[in-house]
């Protein structure tokens, strides 16, 4: 968790932003869980990991929590995007559309193109 | 915009100790449990789905780290803790950390107190608009007025004006009289005069320094117009708060100068003090007033009555050489173009050499800066070298107790502490312990101002110097305090943390690191005998400097001497009205004739009052106009009073008057070296030159009387003429009453004589001629008091140091020396062993300290008088006194190791 924690946070705060906005409230396990079924394997390990970047989220106004009940009566904390939260999705999903069209871009280059 | 936002979470996270760690764990608990009852659904058995769900969740201690890690500031957090905990080490040894604290508060807060004269006398610039562009012609900053031609320090006033036309060099010039005016006027109808200090300046003044009021208006150009019509004044800011009450209708008070009415126009900010740094007077008026204003100094429309500064204010992009270069082109052509110019060869001559030098005032004017800049910078050098001292000595003290604290920091170490986060406790520890040490020095340093202020006034009242806290100062206490702690906690730290750690978890006092410890140590120790035989030497030098100074022989009898002002302005007579010389007459009369009172004179001058002085010509001497002859105006009784003896010929006497031939009694110096050969008595020498403005009037030599001191009792042999004031008017000052019996009681006698004869004259400065005598070396007092205070300081801290040591080492060598005791020592023999030690350091720390002495010595030899700065007998008297303080030090440790019971000292071994 130590050796690349940058590409892990940056990207696990893009998936739950993504996740709250399409799927609204949500309490922890249920980011995880729906982060896990989309993106297979990232998260099998550690589930833990969500917690400290939904703090960090939340400290930047990105997502708001409050107490609530969960399936089977539980107490849970739901946490939901903030109008601050739905601009910084945008624009960090502008950025990593860039990047990665770049990334494409360059990976697909060949010889001829370059010459 | 965001990270702000967390950031200030995380600050009032970490105020507010507040943690999330309940929620954290209810929110990992419902996790696991949702994935639990999953699982379960999944079809597994109970223990293994929970199992399962716990796997995946993760390592939950370390989740819970990297959370809390978010949730506060975690650097912040430790520092925090470091504090915590070295509050707490620091109160675990109350003793040494009170003693360390104050060391340092004596060290940083007398760093603070000098630092905040040098601040306010050398480095403070004026507060007016950008400083840095006003120029003040002349560099003396003399006082007075003169006739003399071709003056490049005071300047007349047609010069001025002249001047102010045709330069093309300055956006503006003014003109400041370059003497204030101490004046007892009163203020509205008030019955009791007050002393005010009324400077007289152009009307613009305050234009070219850029500062205007906070009520009403300042002086102008129109006030300044034409002579002795425009009485108005401009306050200071302390004048309306402490005098006027702060009254908001200010400018309806009124206040009387002499037989003039001022009207109030005006008040300045509080900052502003005008452009004399250490002299703020209280009010300005125009010099359109200058002759209204008591002692009523005119000559404003006389080409050669110079007594001005003139300063300018640069036109942009002016250099201040293009300005010099054209202040030297305008000069000589002023100068030449005032029709009674005197162009005699001599004139000429001195013409052609004269150069106006031009200086900034950035800084303002002041003679508190010549005369202060090298004490100051002395005795910065003095507290600096204390503060050294003190490091060295807490820094022994802490190496001392980082010994003791040997165990504990070796078992943290054990544990995986890294050694960098030891030593920043250490740190941490050595800087709180310093930040006490400065606040509490602040608070001494304002203290230690106020004594200082008064120390260097001489007289009532104080010098209006502003040597209040500000923030350049509290930047440079925080840099010192900071860079003491440093300097006296790096040094222990490094060494306490590197250790051989099973040897000393192995036993707590270990033979094995005693050998490797102490040279550190030893190195403080001799390092701090060494500075401290600097300051003591010092010390020693200026002491005897003191002490030579007092014992000068000044050539009058400066015992039993009563000296007062009186105000003879306020009489509203001449100086050369008959009625002044009579009132005076009758004072000197009435005091004569209390008991107890010897005898009675008015003077113009006593001693260190300055000076009125001139060329003088001799018939059938050569004219030589670089020797200065001073003038005094005396009493008839002058000369008893001051029992200054008569060499030849007679005293004044009652045959004097305006209508007799006017005489003079002349110094023996004068009359050798002035005087063609033989006696001097009947011939005749007039004051001024040849050529001068003052058409010279021949005075007949009367009398010879014995050289005495005039300014100051380092000074060579001054040419000095006594006059009759019977003769020759003068606004008298001085008052010298010779007494026998109490102070107190005679100088309440003469001040009721002086108002029975007139009950309005106003008195000031009553005091003993010796006490005169010696304020004109204050300077030298208050060095060698502070030098001898902070000499004693460094020898006490020394001793502590060598104290503490040898301590330490006795304790360390109980052992050892219990095993030569067992084997027959003698207890002398041991005790002489520890002292040999104690003499051995000494020593070393003289030798070492010796050379830099001499170097320092060589430094202040301008400010030694009668001694050189290798003087022997300073520096055998403070080695002597760094031994005695040395071996006093040694002795109890000493003792303590002559005492050891050898069988006691081996069964512990």
């Amino acid at each position: 968790m130590k050796q690349k924690p940058d590409v892990q946070q940056g990207t696990l705060a893009l998936m739950v932003l993504k996740t709250l906005e399409v799927l609204g409230p949500l309490h922890g396990y249920g980011v995880a869980r729906r982060i896990e079924q989309i993106s297979g394997d990232l998260l099998s390990v550690n589930h833990g990991t969500l917690y400290p970047v939904l703090l960090r989220l939340e400290q930047e106004g990105a997502i708001e929590s409050e107490w609530g009940a969960s399936e089977n009566n539980r107490r849970a904390r739901y946490y939901h995007l903030t109008r601050e939260g739905r601009r910084q999705l945008q624009s960090e999903l502008q950025d990593w559309h860039q990047t990665t069209e770049i990334i494409a871009r360059f990976l697909s280059a060949k010889a001829e193109d370059l010459a | 915009m965001s990270s702000i936002r967390r950031l200030w979470t995380r600050t009032l996270n970490l105020l507010l100790r507040t943690t999330g760690d309940r929620r954290l764990r209810e929110e990992m608990e419902h996790h696991i449990a949702l994935q639990t009852d999953e699982n379960l659904r999944a079809g597994m058995s109970v223990s293994e789905a929970r199992r399962q769900a716990l796997l995946k969740f993760g390592p939950v201690e370390a989740f819970r780290e990297s959370y809390h890690a978010e949730e506060g500031l975690p650097t912040i957090e430790t520092i925090l803790q470091d504090c915590r905990y070295a509050v707490r080490m620091l109160f675990r040894s109350p003793v040494l950390s009170i003693v360390a604290v104050l060391t340092l508060a004596l060290g940083i807060g007398a760093n603070t107190a000098i630092f905040s004269f040098i601040d306010a006398v050398m480095l403070r610039t004026l507060p007016v608009k950008d400083p840095e562009r006003l120029v003040k012609f002349g560099v003396e900053d003399w006082g007075g007025i003169t006739d003399s031609f071709a003056c490049t320090e005071l300047y007349s006033y047609p010069f001025y004006r002249q001047f102010q036309r045709d330069n093309q060099v300055f956006s503006g010039t003014a003109a400041i009289l370059s003497m204030m005016n101490d004046v007892h006027g009163f203020i509205n109808n008030r019955k009791e005069s007050e002393l005010i200090h009324v400077q007289t300046v152009s009307g613009t003044y305050f234009q070219t320094l850029g500062v205007g009021p906070q009520i009403g208006r300042v002086i102008d150009e129109n006030d300044d117009s034409t002579e002795g019509d425009h009485p108005v004044l401009v306050i200071s800011n302390n004048f309306w708060k402490h005098r006027l009450g702060g009254d908001p209708a200010v400018l309806d008070h009124k206040i009387k100068l002499g037989d003039t009415v001022f009207n109030i126009v005006g008040v300045m900010p509080a900052e502003f003090f005008g452009t004399k740094v250490g002299a703020a007077p209280d009010m300005w008026t125009p010099l359109s007033m200058m002759a209204s204003i008591p002692p009523g100094w005119n000559g404003r429309k006389e080409n050669f009555s110079e007594s001005l500064y003139i300063i300018g204010r640069l036109k942009p992009g002016v250099t201040i050489e293009e300005a010099t270069a054209n202040a030297n082109v305008l000069f000589p052509q002023i100068l030449h173009s005032f029709p009674d110019a005197k162009l005699s060869q001599d004139n000429l001559d001195r013409l052609s050499h004269a150069r106006v030098p031009l200086k900034s005032l950035a800084r303002g004017v002041s003679d508190l800066r010549d005369a202060y800049s090298e004490p100051l910078k002395v005795l910065m050098v003095i507290v600096a070298l204390v503060l050294l001292i003190a490091c060295a000595n807490i820094a022994n003290l802490l190496l001392a107790r980082s010994t003791s604290r040997a165990r504990e920091l070796a078992v943290r170490q054990a544990l995986g502490a890294a050694r960098i986060r030891i030593i920043r406790q250490l740190l941490t520890e050595s800087l709180l312990l310093a930040l006490a040490g400065g606040a509490l020095g602040i608070a001494f340093a304002l203290f230690a101002n106020r004594v200082l202020l008064h120390m260097i006034s001489s007289g009532s009242e104080t010098i209006a110097l502003d040597v209040s806290l500000n923030l350049r100062l509290l930047a440079f206490t925080f840099v010192v305090t900071v860079c003491t702690a440093l300097l006296f906690g790096t040094l222990p730290a490094l060494r306490a943390t590197r250790l051989e750690l099973t040897s000393t978890l192995k036993s707590g006092r270990g033979t094995s690191t005693f050998g490797a410890r102490t040279p550190l140590s030893r190195v403080l120790v001799i390092s701090q005998v060494a500075l401290s035989l600097v300051l003591t030497v010092g010390a020693c030098l200026f002491l005897r400097t003191l002490n030579n100074l007092s014992r000068v022989d000044t050539g009058f009898d400066k015992q039993n001497v009563l000296r007062l002002d009186i105000d003879s302005s306020a009489t509203g007579y001449g100086e050369d009205d008959p009625r002044m010389r009579s009132l005076l007459h009758q004072i000197e009369e009435r005091v004569s004739s209390l008991p107890g009172v010897e005898a009675a004179s008015f003077s113009a001058f006593t001693f260190g009052e300055g000076s009125w002085n001139s060329a003088i010509s001799v018939p059938g001497m050569p004219f030589n106009r670089k020797v200065n002859v001073k003038h005094n105006e005396i009493g008839n009784d002058y000369f008893k009073v001051m029992r200054i003896p008569l060499i030849a010929g007679r005293q004044f006497g009652p045959q004097d008057t305006t209508k007799s031939q006017p005489v003079a009694i002349i110094s023996e110096s004068m009359a050798r070296n002035l005087f063609p050969a033989g006696s001097p008595i009947g011939r005749t020498y007039s004051i001024g030159s040849p050529d001068g403005m003052e058409v010279p009037v021949e005075k007949q030599v009367i009398g010879v009387a014995r050289d005495v001191k005039f300014n100051n009792v380092a000074e060579d042999l001054e040419y000095i003429d006594y006059l009759p004031y019977t003769q020759r008017g003068w606004g008298f000052g001085d008052f010298e009453v010779r007494y026998a019996g109490n102070f107190a009681a005679v100088a309440a006698e003469v001040q009721q004589a002086i108002h029975s004869i007139d009950r309005t004259l106003p008195i000031s400065n009553v005091t003993t001629l010796e006490e005169q005598v010696a304020r004109s070396y204050s300077n030298q007092t208050i060095i060698a008091q502070l030098s001898a205070f902070f000499g004693i300081v460094a020898v006490f801290l020394s001793a502590i140091g060598l104290y503490g040591i040898m301590s330490y080492l006795v304790s360390r060598r109980t052992g050892e020396i219990g095993i030569r005791m067992a084997l027959g020592a003698d207890r002398s023999e041991v005790r002489w062993q520890v002292m040999r030690e104690v003499v051995l350091w000494i020593a070393i720390g003289i030798v070492i300290g010796l050379p830099i002495t001499l170097g320092g010595g060589r430094l202040v030899r301008t400010m030694l008088y009668g001694l050189t700065g290798s003087d022997p007998w300073s520096l055998v008297a403070a080695a002597v006194a760094l031994l005695i303080a040395g071996l006093a030090a040694g002795y109890l440790p000493a003792r303590r190791a002559s005492r050891v019971e050898p069988t006691v000292a081996l069964r512990y071994e």
